[in-house]
């Protein structure tokens, strides 16, 4: 007889954990940080839909640090941050990038598009230029604390 | 890491449809950008999207959706969205896009020319 699947312990991630991951400022690599953040996210509580939520807008926000940029400079650094009750991930890349807005029309509808789904999929975020680099961070509270 | 990802167009019942398979993000995008151009410059002003088979969207790709469908609606055409995953079709709703585009859970739904 087959018995039920052994429940494996996801939340192997506890307040004050910290992950880290750099890779070649690079589109096609932006996969590595999605994939990253559903299993960060899966370690710490969050249910499949807000797993969900957080692929896509941890891939937003590597689109938001890129934005502007060739994207073939430099490296995306993505630190996850797990506290008691949100997790929190920043995005910076060392490139330098113009001012937003500054691409072809598509590139300023796919950035306006980027701001409406982070806006709609975490409680806060936002994207921050200094000497060169650029920072975009979220934050994802959890519906409820840390076990 | 290597996942698939394809793109196919076709003529059904008179309409163009392009179909796409895998995940649509900044690195696959281009590739969507070329043959939704492609076709409209081949004179197709009306074309559908067939995304059942996408796994992932992201703005990038929601942004060539939008030039393809500018590009569509200047030649008097549209741009049919066929998508039924709730996923995918959050995503068109929380950017509003689900009320620009027409979109439909089959490629059935998309009445001949």
């Amino acid at each position: 007889m087959i018995g039920e699947p052994e429940v494996v312990a996801s939340e192997t991630l506890v307040e004050g954990d910290r992950v880290s991951l750099t890779f070649p400022a690079r589109g096609d690599l932006v996969v590595l940080a999605r994939l990253v953040s559903s299993a960060i996210a899966a370690r710490v509580g969050f249910d499949i839909e807000e797993l969900e939520d957080l692929r896509l807008a941890v891939g937003e926000l590597c689109l938001l640090a890129l934005q502007g940029s060739d994207a073939r400079h430099g490296d995306l650094q993505l630190e996850f941050t797990i506290s008691e009750d949100s997790l929190d991930i920043s995005c910076t890349h060392g490139g330098a990038a113009p001012p937003r807005g500054s691409g072809n029309e598509e590139g300023a509808e796919a950035d306006e598009l980027s701001e409406q789904i982070l806006s709609a999929l975490v409680d806060e975020h936002g994207r921050e230029q200094e000497d060169g680099s650029v920072r975009a961070w979220l934050r994802k509270r959890r519906k409820g604390p840390l076990a | 890491m290597e996942q698939e990802f394809r793109i196919e167009d076709r003529i059904d019942r008179g309409l163009s449809v392009i179909t796409v398979v895998g995940e649509i993000d900044v690195a696959t995008a281009p590739q969507l950008r070329e043959s939704l151009h492609g076709v409209i410059a081949q004179g197709q002003a009306t074309v559908v999207l067939d995304l059942l088979a996408v796994t992932f969207l992201d703005s990038t790709a929601l942004g060539v959706l939008v030039g393809g469908l500018k590009r569509c609606r200047e030649l008097g055409g549209e741009l049919y969205i066929v998508v039924a995953d709730a996923r995918l079709k959050k995503i068109f709703e929380i950017t509003g896009l689900n009320k620009v585009f027409p979109i439909v859970d089959a490629l059935a739904e998309v009445g001949a020319p």
